[in-house]
């Protein structure tokens, strides 16, 4: 996992699997992400599969993001793989974290939906 | 006895294990030539079953956690199985706790699932996976609900669903 920032939003690149092992980390890295209060993208562009741990994981980030004001966005890329469309397709989440396509699109949108809620 | 493979593990019941399931199961399903799709749909059904085990089935880390794989007529069966408390309310051993959404995410990636246990004889999730699929489970078993307020899935909230598949 790895962080990189786009002026005010830090974007916190996950890639390969993820699941109950790996998920505390990725927690640790949400919460520094969100520690330093601007907004969030979690680009899970390179990801190969990802499992309720890992949502868990993104909703309570999803969760901190609202309360702070602080803007929250999930991006997977514009060639999704199955193991982490499919989660987010039966669980209705797409519209809930949200999830957009492109990286550039989710630094759009996490730079103004948290002033907006 | 057929040529068919079958694959059995035993394994400590602890979250590193879950990983090296989904590896087995990788090779098994390369083997009988599923497509991807059912392939990721049997990764994520199999990863949620073991990761109630390692959560839910035993307090300390001593238990195991045991998964069969075997091929048959139309399709593989999966069975994970742990030898903890069985099916009773009881908290998640990790923090935080889990979302709740392991068991209707098995229902809704399976073609057929089974549900056994009981208090102190440990609990078995047998789920199959058929070689074809007519339809997709997801629009017999949709995960229903959202998440709610306290961060755990509410299987009666509004849901956002997408159609599955889609």
């Amino acid at each position: 996992m790895l962080d990189d920032t786009a002026g005010d939003v830090v974007v916190v690149v996950v890639e390969g699997e993820h699941d109950i092992y790996t998920a505390p980390t990725l927690r640790e890295r949400l919460d520094e992400a969100l520690d330093r209060g601007g907004g969030i993208v979690v680009d899970l562009t390179a990801a190969t599969f990802v499992d309720s741990s890992v949502l868990g994981a993104l909703l309570d980030a999803r969760r901190r993001a609202l309360e702070g004001k602080q803007g929250f966005v999930v991006c997977v890329g514009e060639t999704v793989e199955p193991g982490v469309q499919r989660i987010l397709d039966i669980t209705g989440l797409v519209p809930v974290l949200p999830v957009l396509r492109r990286r550039d699109e989710a630094i759009a949108a996490a730079r103004t939906n948290g002033a907006n809620t | 006895m057929s040529g068919r493979p079958e694959v059995v593990l035993t394994m400590p019941a602890r979250p590193e294990g879950v990983g090296v399931v989904r590896q087995a199961l990788a090779g098994m399903a390369d083997a009988l030539d599923f497509e991807a799709s059912v392939l990721a749909d049997m990764k994520m059904a199999v990863t949620e079953a073991c990761t109630n085990v390692v959560v839910h089935a035993y307090d300390s880390d001593s238990g195991m956690l045991e998964v069969e794989m075997r091929a048959g007529d139309e399709g593989l069966t999966i069975v994970v199985r742990d030898h903890g408390s069985g099916i009773q309310p009881r908290p998640a051993r990790s923090e935080p706790p889990a979302l709740g959404l392991g068991l209707p995410l098995i229902a809704a990636l399976s073609d057929a699932f089974e549900l056994r246990g009981s208090a102190g004889r440990g609990t078995e999730v047998r789920m199959t996976f058929a070689y074809t699929r007519d339809a997709d489970p997801a629009d017999a078993n949709p995960v229903t609900g959202s998440v709610g307020i306290d961060g755990r899935w509410d299987p009666d909230a509004p849901s956002h669903g997408a159609p599955a598949g889609g």
